[in-house]
């Protein structure tokens, strides 16, 4: 059953019942993988999954239902859960369904080509083969993973709206396990195919993990931190929701009505781009069918706006920023960035560290789903990095946590490194200095 | 659910090029959410999932994969891109199911997908009520209703034909208090493998103040002294401290491919002589367990660490060919998307000799963890965190002023062997388990334990 004849089944079903006003989103992706364990291809996975969410608005109301089953019956059941749901909401939904914005552009990027599964096969097996070759402390349990992601979405609504936006990704993942001395580690790396070459991903993931070999916890205290850029970027997209009008609006965001206030440190711009050059994953509408754009959210430490969907803008009387998300094709419509980023400042990565004269280097933390609260913006994150003594990376530590508030963080932050990392989630933060942090560990 | 002749076909399909094993997945499962916000109900999301996943073995090859587009067509393609994947010789052969129906040990009274919208959307009304009411400081209470129908039909090359209908409900609130610029969340999320008579057990009232409660005292609380201390860990969602330091380090999904700290430890001592963990994936109407698994075995009752020996681990069929273990029935994935995998079902620590009052008693200075967030771990090196959601400061054998911001971190070798005391009061909480065959519903669970040293994050 194709998604023509499916729509196509809906649209008479909803004429039928008087239906004036409806949106039917369809989200379709493609996945295949293949996976190595010692040197030889240990499983190889594909998938292809679609699925339609309908809805309406029921009397001031949205009612919403969705499905994967792609028959005509179900389709037609569709419009009436969705009608059924839509009587039982009690939100009153303001907005309806979009009408269509005066302009899109479309993303400039070249167009997706998956990876066959013989180029799968052929790159897991060459990642693994470099991964195990680039020292003799690299133990089984190493593990690679190449992986094909595509996903279309397209959005067909009552008004004459009909977008559609693919986008694709072929990603990397190596993991490496060491032994020495008797002591187990592992790091993982996962990136871009393409991006890197085998020998620099097996390289950089293996001294990864050979340098946590003798790792011992530091004493607790105050010390002067330099997260990483993916520590950054990870820590960031933990309380990305603040940065949502919905959130604010719901009493559970502490910028809430901050807009023109100071929020971080004079130096700190953060953005929102949808179509940032070098992401992959870039889309010219939101989940509402509004054209997307890039935005200044943080400028110069002042808060310049919330994220915004209709929804959230027409109760605070601007104008939506593009910004009505979904988390899968079934979900209701809520508030996401498209490419969230911290801007790189003027350091060097070295030059951060003299900065930071004493303190710790963190390249992992862990477990933020649980350390952090995203109301709060209090964390206490298990970590792992380097002593940094006299402006230098120097032993390798492990086995504490760092703890803060995040709002406080972005206040506090004393310095930025030059380059950002941006992660698929789109994401992205340089390297920041922080100074004076609690730090427990032995 | 698909037709004996088709899967028969589709299993000789997928064996056709030398697999020596074949196993189809079918699944249709609803999930009904209703999300209240600012006092009225604010979505109600209803949703389908339907798909097959057909996986082969080659020995410890494995290939899988899954579709969403139910059509015969769709499903042969999809069983030869299987077949072509994982060999290339040409071998005719058929495959004759028998069909085989397992008991159900986990009735259910009130289907939640069949029930009247009204009374359910009453249940969350009534919870995020009672947790604005408990104190004018509470600014927000978010709530949610979940509730899953899920039937699944796995046919393989042994001649298993087997389906089964599984039903969760749940209900979970977060309530946000704020006192001027100060801003603190309590949630609470109980939930069960059974239907709306879930909330017979967890009266909706007593869920919205549970959280409401912790929210205020939250609110209260002062920042958590860090440091090295000993910490008693209550009961109920305190059992996820075993579920990171060690349940994951015990499925075959690690130890099969040699990246679990606890490989080759089987007969050894891992924990105090107190502790002894449990794997139960058979108690009636709890949230973590199913009648089968998703490779069509039933589920067990698995003692994983008798008085601190390691007796067992957690072994799927992929595992169980890695390890020469026989299978126990742990075998779980989100949904057909997914490759099962060996994952914990209802995990938790035994009831102990320990009374709960000399628990807090033997403490002179320390902390008391009444209630946990979730956490995470590298099952290689056993590292593990994990959230204090509530803590109280434990003084001369004495629970004290209430702190906040606190986690604890350590490895699971060196936490299991400090856990010195174990309780009597056994009960669960219940979480959705994240790795790599997706999210499951696992219950943990455990009485009143101290653990003698463990490095407590904090803020102070």
């Amino acid at each position: 059953m194709n998604f023509e004849l499916l729509k196509e089944a809906i649209i008479k079903r909803a004429a039928e019942l008087g239906v004036t006003d409806y949106e039917i989103y369809y989200e379709s992706s493609s996945k295949s993988s293949a996976e190595t364990l010692g040197h030889e291809i240990s499983a190889l996975n594909s998938s292809e999954a679609g699925g339609i969410c309908f809805r309406c608005s029921v009397d001031g109301k949205m009612g919403y239902a969705s499905t994967q089953l792609m028959e005509i019956t179900e389709a037609e059941e569709l419009v009436e859960r969705a009608l059924e749901n839509g009587r039982y909401t009690e939100k009153d939904d303001n907005v309806g369904i979009f009408e269509g914005s005066p302009e899109y552009v479309r993303p400039n990027v070249n167009e997706f080509k998956a990876l066959s599964p013989e180029e799968l096969k052929s790159v897991a097996l060459s990642v693994q083969k470099a991964t195990y070759g680039a020292d003799r402390r690299v133990v089984d349990g190493t593990q690679s993973q190449v992986e094909s992601i595509s996903e279309t979405v397209r959005i067909v609504n009552s008004h004459g709206l009909d977008l559609s936006n693919s986008v694709g990704i072929n990603v990397v993942f190596a993991e490496a396990v060491v032994e020495d001395g008797g002591e187990h580690q592992n790091d993982y790396i996962i990136k871009e195919y393409g991006k890197m070459s085998d020998c620099e991903l097996a390289k950089t993931v293996v001294e990864g993990a050979l340098s946590k070999i003798g790792a011992d916890s530091v004493t607790t205290g105050k010390y002067n931190i330099v997260f990483d850029a993916v520590q950054m970027r990870t820590i960031l997209g933990v309380f990305t929701g603040a940065f949502s009008a919905k959130t604010a609006q719901a009493g559970m965001s502490r910028l809430a009505g901050k807009e023109g206030e100071k929020i971080a440190a004079d130096f700190v711009n953060i953005t929102d781009d949808p179509m940032r050059d070098g992401t992959p994953m870039q889309a010219y509408f939101d989940a509402e069918g509004v054209a997307a754009f890039r935005k200044d959210v943080v400028r110069d430490g002042v808060l310049v706006t919330l994220l915004h969907n209709r929804e959230t803008a027409s109760k605070a009387g601007c104008v939506t920023t593009g910004n009505a998300s979904k988390v899968s094709y079934s979900s209701p419509i809520d508030v996401k960035p498209h490419t969230f980023c911290i801007e790189a400042g003027d350091y060097s990565e070295d030059e951060l560290l003299k900065l930071a004269d004493h303190g710790i280097y963190i390249n992992e933390v862990k477990g933020l789903h649980a350390g952090a609260n995203p109301v709060t913006g209090d964390f206490s994150i298990e970590s792992a990095g380097f002593l940094i003594e006299n402006g230098i990376k120097t032993v390798p530590v492990k086995s504490f946590t760092v703890a803060g508030n995040f709002f406080e963080l972005l206040r506090d932050i004393s310095a930025l490194s030059d380059k950002v990392d941006i992660g698929f989630s789109g994401i992205g933060a340089p390297a920041v200095l922080v100074k004076n942090m609690s730090v427990a560990g032995k | 659910m698909l037709e004996k002749r088709l899967l028969e076909d589709l299993l000789s399909i997928a064996v056709s090029t030398g697999a020596d094993f074949a196993e189809v997945f079918s699944e249709k499962t609803r999930n009904g959410s209703i999300r209240l916000l600012d006092s009225v109900i604010e979505s109600i999301g209803d949703n389908v999932v339907s798909g097959v996943g057909i996986r082969a073995f080659l020995g410890t090859k494995t290939v899988y994969a899954s579709t969403s587009d139910m059509s015969k067509e769709s499903l042969v393609r999809c069983a030869g891109s299987v077949a072509a994947a994982i060999g290339d010789k040409n071998i005719k052969g058929s495959v004759k199911l028998t069909e085989k129906i397992f008991p159900n040990i986990h009735p259910v009274s009130v289907v939640p997908s069949s029930a009247d919208m009204k009374l359910k959307c009453e249940l969350l009304k009534e919870a995020c009520g009672a947790a604005r009411e408990y104190d004018s400081r509470i600014v927000q209470a978010m709530g949610m209703l979940l509730s899953v129908d899920h039937t699944i039909q796995i046919a393989n090359t042994e001649g298993l034909l087997t389906s089964d209908r599984h039903i969760r409900t749940r209900m979970a609130v977060n309530a946000t208090a704020a006192d001027g610029s100060e801003m603190q969340s309590g949630s609470f999320a109980p939930g069960r493998g059974m239907g709306l008579e879930t909330f017979e057990l967890f009266p909706p009232r007593e869920i919205g103040l549970t959280a409401a409660r912790q929210a205020i005292t939250n609110l209260t609380a002062m920042p958590c002294p860090a440091g090295k201390m000993t910490v008693a860990i209550e009961n109920g969602f305190g059992g996820v401290i075993f579920h990171e330091a060690c349940g994951h380090s015990l499925e075959a999904t690690s130890v099969g491919t040699g990246t679990s700290q606890m490989c080759g430890k089987l007969g050894q001592k891992i924990a105090g002589d107190k502790v002894t963990a449990v794997d139960d994936g058979t108690i009636p109407g709890a949230w973590g367990s199913v009648n089968i698994d998703d490779e069509g075995n039933p589920t067990k009752r698995n003692v994983l660490i008798e008085n601190g020996v390691l007796k067992s681990y957690m072994v799927d069929r992929l595992g169980s060919r890695r390890l020469g273990l026989p299978m126990t029935g742990n075998s779980r994935r989100q949904d057909y998307t997914f490759e099962p995998t060996s994952r914990m079902t209802n995990t938790f620590i035994d009831n102990g000799p320990d009374k709960n009052e000399d628990i807090i008693a033997s403490i002179d200075y320390g902390l008391y963890a009444k209630s946990m967030g979730g956490g995470s771990v590298n099952p290689l090196t056993g590292a593990f965190n994990f959230a204090v959601s509530e803590g109280y400061i434990v003084r001369n054998g004495k629970i004290c002023e209430a702190v906040r911001g606190a986690s604890l971190i350590g490895t699971g070798a060196e936490i299991l062997m400090n856990i010195d005391m174990v309780g009597q009061n056994l009960a669960t909480g219940q979480g959705m388990c994240g790795s790599s065959s997706g999210s499951v519903p696992t219950d943990v669970g455990q009485p009143l334990i101290r653990v003698s040293e463990i490095t407590v994050g904090g803020s102070k």
